[in-house]
This record gives C-alpha cells, structure tokens and sequence, in this order.
C-alpha cells in the first residue's frame, strides 16, 4: 500500500488495510447492525414474531469475506446466519420478507430465517441443524471443481459445531478430495448455552485440520485489518487449488442463543470487555482516528443501512402472507405427487422399449443403467464405497464403470454416509445428477439428517430456489440369511414418512434399469432400494437401449380374481410362488408390483382390489407401523362396502432380523405363510 | 401510523410474561430507543426500548401476566 493511494490523512498508512477497503468493511457491518438492530426493536415491541439468533458481535467476518469473494462464489451458513445473508448479498427486502413468512420472500415464506436459500447472490443453503451444511459444502466445492469453474465454497458454522460428525466426515472428504472451500468457524465461544470449555477440552479448532491433512488457521476476527490480510491469503491460496483451509475466526456472541439482548452467559466484567473489543464500533473510530473518514460520511453510511432496512421490513410488514394455497406445492416438482386422500392420479405406463436385448442379473442392469447416464450427462457421477475399480461396488453394480469413466465421474468415498450423501446434495443443488451408493440400507441411521432434514426438505425450505436431483441406491438385505441384525432390515417406511423423497424399489432386472433411469434424470431427491436377494440371483430380459419406467405406476404382475397381492422388492417373487401354490387350491391370487412407493400408484392397487374384493399387503419390512398399515386403511376407507374380508397385512414379526437361518426365513414373509395368510382372509366369515 | 406494542416473544420458549412496570407515562412523548417498560420473564427482567418516537398510550395494567402477542399499547 502506498501513500498516495490513501488520499486522507497520515495515520491511514499505519492502517494494516487500503483504506477503501475497510471503509467497505465499514459499509457491511453498519448494514448488518442495523438489521440486527431492527429485528431486535421489532421482536421487542412485540411488532413481529419469529424466532431469531443473534449474531451480534460477529459482523466483522463476512463482512471482512465480502471484499475478498463475489456472488459466484458459493456460501453456506447457518440458522445465526443473518450476518452472512446479508454481506453475501442476498436483498434485504427478500431476506425480511422470508422472516415474517411472506410469499414474496426469498424462498416464498416456506423457509424462514434459519432456511435461506439464494442462489442469485450464492447463498446455497443455510440448516437449522448444527453442522449439517458442512457436507453439503463439499458437494458445492466438488461441482466447482468437476467443471473447473473459478469459484470457492465458504461454508460457515459456530464453534459448537466442531463437536458433531457431520464436520469431521466433511472435513476428512475435503481433505482426500483437495475441495477448493474455507471451513469458517465463527468461534463465537459458546455453543447454544455453553461455554468453551464446557464442552470440549481442546485448546483450539484450527489445529483439528492437520488431523486432516490440510491447514488450519487461527484468526482474531476483531483486529480487522490483520483479519483481512489473513483471509486474503488464505481465498489466494484456495483459488490457487491448494485444497481446503480451515479457518477458526475468533469472535465473542454478545447475545443470547436465541431471542434479543445481551448474552445471558457472560458476567457483566465479560460483556463490557466484549463490547470494547467489538469491531462495529472499534472500526469506526478506527476510520475517525485515521482521518479515512469524517463523522457526516460514517453518518452517512450509517443512515443509509438504515433506511435500506426500514424501506425492506416496511416492505415485508405490509407484505401478503404466503397463503395455504401453497401447501402441496414445492413438495415436488410436481404437484401431484404427494399423496392425498381420494386423489388417485392414474399415470401412464411405460412404451416397451424395443431394440436388442440381453439376460442380465439385476447388478447388471443396476450397472449397465449407470452407464448410460453417465454416457449421456456429464452431470452424472457415482459416490460411494468401494465403488472404484476393483471391486467396483460390494455387489458389482458399478464394475468396469471407474475403468470407463475415471476416477472423476466414479468416485470411491471413505466409510463416511454422511459425507457421501452431503456431497450429493451440494453437487446436485447447483445441477449436477449425483448418484449415491449407500451399500446397506441399514446404514440410513449414519446418514439419516443429510437425506430427511436437507435432501428432502431443500425445494421446500427454499420455496423451489433450489432443488436437489439426486439418486441415492441403497442396497437391502433380507431372505439370504447370515446378514444379521444391522445388515438385514427393510426400512422403506422411514423414507416414505418423509415428504420430499421419491423411492423406488425395483423387483425385476428390467424395472431396475428403467426406473433407476428415471431417479438419475428426475428433478427430485430419489431412493432406489436394492433387493441383494435379487441383484445376485434374477436374471431377465433387459434392452440395451436407455428406457425410462415412469415412476409411479404400478404393475399386475399376475392376474388373479379371489384376492389382491399388493407388495414391491423382493416379497413380489415370494407373492408369485405362493399364487402358484394357491392355484393348485383353486385359489386365484393377484399379484401387483408397486415398483413406485412414492409416487404411490393408488389408482391401478383401488382399480385391482375393486376386482377381486379382497386385499393383502405383503412386505419384507416389520409389519408394525409399516408400510402396509398406510396401504391397508385407504384401501379399506375407500372400498369398504366392496370388501369381502378385511384388507390384511403380512410383514415381518417384530424382532431384530436374526442371524440364525431358522428364525429370519419364519420371521419375513415367504411364499408358505403369504400362502397361508391368504388362505386366512379367504376364510373370512361375516 | 401508529406503532403497537405487543408482549414479545424474548426467548424461544417464552408464552407469556409479566408487564412489570411502565416506565413512561399514559400519554407521554417518548423517543426511539427510550426504555418504555419492563418485562419479566422465566429468565430474567428486561427493558424494552420504543420501536418509534411519538406519544405512548398504554392500554395494559402493570403487575399483570399476559400472553406473547397481547396487545399492550401504541406509539402514535
């Protein structure tokens, strides 16, 4: 910095910073105050409600960032996130409008303050739960990276955030993968109501990243000039593609967890110290001091952020509520997809593909669908373990493709679902069509808030700002024996009890393919569950050509006139067997294959059992609580005078999936006791 | 326009609290920022600051609880 560069006063050379620059510095965190500030006012007098976390005493980092990033440049943060909304960029108007829950709001009032979504100034995502945008960074960093775009991935959380997994299975990914993001830790000093050391023992959070082999740095947040010169090297260093910092920006929250005023866990000694080191005001008697700036220009300055806020909550007070009208909408991309009671869409069925074919195990109609979307989309790429070449994927369902495709477009991950499922979410919010191999079903619970609390929710949340095209595969056991309890479960009912996902859940070679197709290039989250019974042991006639299964529509996999057989996976072969035996009894069993769990096809099961008056559901999953109770009770609210019995259920029994050979092939449903429960409902006497 | 004054919503799990004391008099001109009344909750006695400059007019009792939302006043 020269002198001349300065153009006011003398003591502006020692600044540490152009002056310019920290007069912009200025600008953010006066525009930051005063929203603070008015949503302080407002929440007190009681003027509006909405839940709100201060993030007063932390406005010198973003607004810092923001003269070293640009809107391309990707963010994350969280719900004490109202700071870096607003130095990224995102409007005012749109920011308070979301607050109080209006239509015009960023993200049409569905996401509220702790759920802003803006991609026009780069605000991906922000999460209400504690570390969960971390992963969800590294997708976004990755996407940048697979295309080779000139963008960085910033993805903020508080310093209670270094104590949960999801930050160090994102933090260990960016490490392998030399992600091109900052992990800002704004150590604010307390996680929610404790203190540091209340709940950890480290000395710092910086020095985590070497365990992850890459840096990490410890910056005072509050000496700004120090802190800009800093945080330029380290963007410098990022943009050069020297992989992921780690940044533990150190601060002090001045106030409550939640709600207004000053922080309830600081001593009134603490607090007053916390306001003298508080940049807002240190900066600007800084740019005094140093004659960059008279007090009528920071006056100025200051008055200007706040009649930006007033004209904005003026705006949003006077703003139309986001009405109910919008309930169902976002959900999906279509409207019709979430289920709801007497509106049975009939959707069509698939064009039989013609064309060559070949007999194909399911694994190879799994694989060969994966290749022809990564052959068609450079979008596509696979995630998961073990996925590379060899072995390509525990059961070979991506064999060849890492050989084919390299290491770029099929990418092996650590034995880390949380970070594989994250790094799907932030690939596909910005277009990308991930698809990510989870290898047992069983292992939802690891990664269960990345697919229910971001996957599903984010086109919501975000008002459809965004939306996350991504295919998850999760392989599930059961009906081979040996597995055991943690390897063996059925948990499609947790999926389906989530608004926001589609899943799928194939029984055939063919509708492997056709409806895996279908989950890549759909514009919503997808789940394709894998029977491993039937990856390795049904072969059958696949087309080589890219077909699609809508998903949704059912399929009479065997006509029948005494009693409806609803069921998917690999209870439809059970289902099958027991028909056969059942028409040796002149029993006459009718076989339906869901293939689409949602969209649910109501339509083609209602148009069967309106048929044959009597209705079984069979399942693979625990019979309680089960898919199957949701199945049963519309078929029996909407056909209850046809019925000749009640609609019947058979899924597992109640029990771990065990070990023993004896007791897991009596405890699922197979094709004697889905024979004998037939036999039950058919003997059924009013 | 005038500015009403409802029971704040302090903390998140706050439903309700006590209207302490008012601070400015039935009528009286009171400036942005000046403390108004004081409220207590579960947790602690806060001050409330005007949300506007203008004359107050109370239409809530001290020494009462009341609901978050309550209508307690204006600023006109």
């Amino acid at each position: 910095m020269s002198a001349s560069r300065v153009g006011t006063g003398g003591a502006a050379t020692n600044l540490g910073i152009e002056p310019a620059v920290l007069v912009e510095i200025y600008r953010q965190m006066s525009r930051i105050r005063a929203v603070d500030k008015r949503i302080q006012a407002g929440l007190s007098a009681g003027q509006f409600l909405f839940s709100y976390w201060p993030m007063t005493g932390q406005e010198s980092i973003p607004a810092t960032l923001s003269q070293l990033i640009n809107k391309r440049d990707y963010m994350v943060t969280t719900y004490r996130g109202i700071h870096d909304q607003v130095a990224k960029g995102v409007s005012l108007e749109g920011l308070f409008c979301e607050a109080l829950g209006r239509i015009d709001g960023v993200n049409k009032g569905k996401g509220g303050s702790p759920h802003i979504s803006d991609p026009s100034s780069g605000s991906m995502l922000t999460t209400a739960i504690v570390g969960g945008g971390a992963p969800i960074a590294n997708g976004l960093a990755l996407a940048a990276q697979l295309r080779a775009e000139d963008r960085i991935t910033i993805v903020n959380f508080g310093d209670g955030a270094t104590s949960i997994g999801a930050v160090h299975e994102a933090m260990n990914l960016a490490g392998v993968w030399k992600l091109p993001m900052i992990f800002l830790c704004q150590n604010n000093q307390i996680g929610e109501y404790t203190k540091i050391p209340g709940y950890t023992a480290a000395k710092d959070f910086a020095s985590r990243a070497a365990g992850y082999g890459f840096k990490g740095v410890r910056l005072d947040a509050n000496d700004v000039p120090a802190f800009y010169q800093a945080m330029k090297t380290v963007v410098e260093a990022i943009r050069r593609g020297e992989g992921p910092i780690f940044v533990e920006a150190v601060t002090q929250r001045l106030g409550p967890h939640a709600g207004v005023g000053d922080s309830h866990e600081l001593s009134a000694e603490e607090l007053k110290a916390a306001k003298e080191a508080w940049p807002v005001p240190t900066v600007r008697t800084l740019l005094l001091e140093a004659a960059v700036c008279t007090e009528q220009q920071l006056a100025e300055i200051d008055e200007a952020a706040r009649a930006e806020v007033e004209q904005a909550i003026t705006k949003a007070l006077a703003g139309k509520a986001t009405p109910k009208e919008e309930m169902l909408l976002d959900v999906y991309a279509d409207p019709s997809v979430p289920p709801r009671r007497g509106h049975y869409p009939r959707r069509e069925s698939e064009a039989v593909p013609t064309g060559p074919t070949k007999t194909m195990l399911m694994l190879e109609a799994v694989r060969d669908g994966q290749d022809l979307a990564l052959a068609q989309d450079k979008g596509v790429f696979l995630l998961g373990e073990d996925i590379g070449d060899p072995p390509g994927g525990l059961f070979a369902t991506s064999k060849g493709l890492q050989n084919k495709y390299g290491p770029a477009r099929v990418r092996p991950t650590p034995i880390a679902e949380t970070a594989i499922i994250g790094a799907g979410i932030g690939a596909s919010l910005v277009g990308m069509r991930p698809v990510a191999e989870i290898m047992f079903n069983d292992f939802a619970g690891v990664c269960l808030d990345q697919i229910f609390n971001h996957a599903a929710k984010q086109r919501y949340m975000s008002g459809a700002a965004t939306h996350v095209p991504m295919t998850i595969r999760m392989m599930v056991g059961g009906g081979i024996g040996g597995f055991g309890a943690q390897h063996s479960q059925s948990l499609e009912a947790w999926l389906l009890h989530t608004p926001g996902l589609k899943v799928t859940f194939p029984s055939t070679p063919f509708d492997a393919k056709g409806l895996l197709l279908s989950c890549i290039f759909d514009d919503d989250p997808c789940v394709q569950l894998e029977s491993i019974k039937l990856l390795r042991g049904v072969r059958g006639e696949v087309p080589l050509a890219d077909y699609r299964i809508p998903l949704g529509v059912a399929k009479v996999r065997r006509e029948g006139s005494d009693i409806s057989a609803i069921t998917y996976g690999w209870q439809v072969p059970e289902c099958l067997a027991a028909a056969e035996e059942l028409q040796k009894e002149g029993i006459s069993l009718e076989v339906i294959d869901l293939r689409t769990l949602v969209p649910l096809d109501y339509h083609r099961v209602l148009e069967s059992v309106k048929k044959t008056r009597r209705a079984l559901v069979v399942h693979a999953a625990t019979e309680f609580c089960g898919f199957g109770g949701e199945l049963a009770s519309t078929i029996s609210e909407e056909l209850f005078s046809t019925l000749k019995a009640p609609v019947a259920r058979l899924g597992a029994d109640y029990a771990p999936i065990a070990y023993c050979r004896e007791i897991e092939t009596n405890q699922i449903p197979q094709a004697k006791s889905i024979a004998a429960r037939v036999r039950e409902v058919l003997a059924f006497k009013e | 326009m005038p500015t009403q004054l409802t029971i704040p919503r302090l903390e998140m799990a706050m439903t309700e609290g006590v209207l302490a004391e008012w601070l400015v008099a039935d009528g009286a001109q009171v400036n942005e920022g000046d403390p108004i009344y004081t409220i207590e909750t579960g947790k602690a006695v806060q001050e409330i600051q005007a949300p506007a400059s203008g004359r107050l007019m109370q239409r809530a009792q001290a020494g009462e609880t009341y609901p978050v939302g309550t209508d307690i006043g204006e600023i006109a």
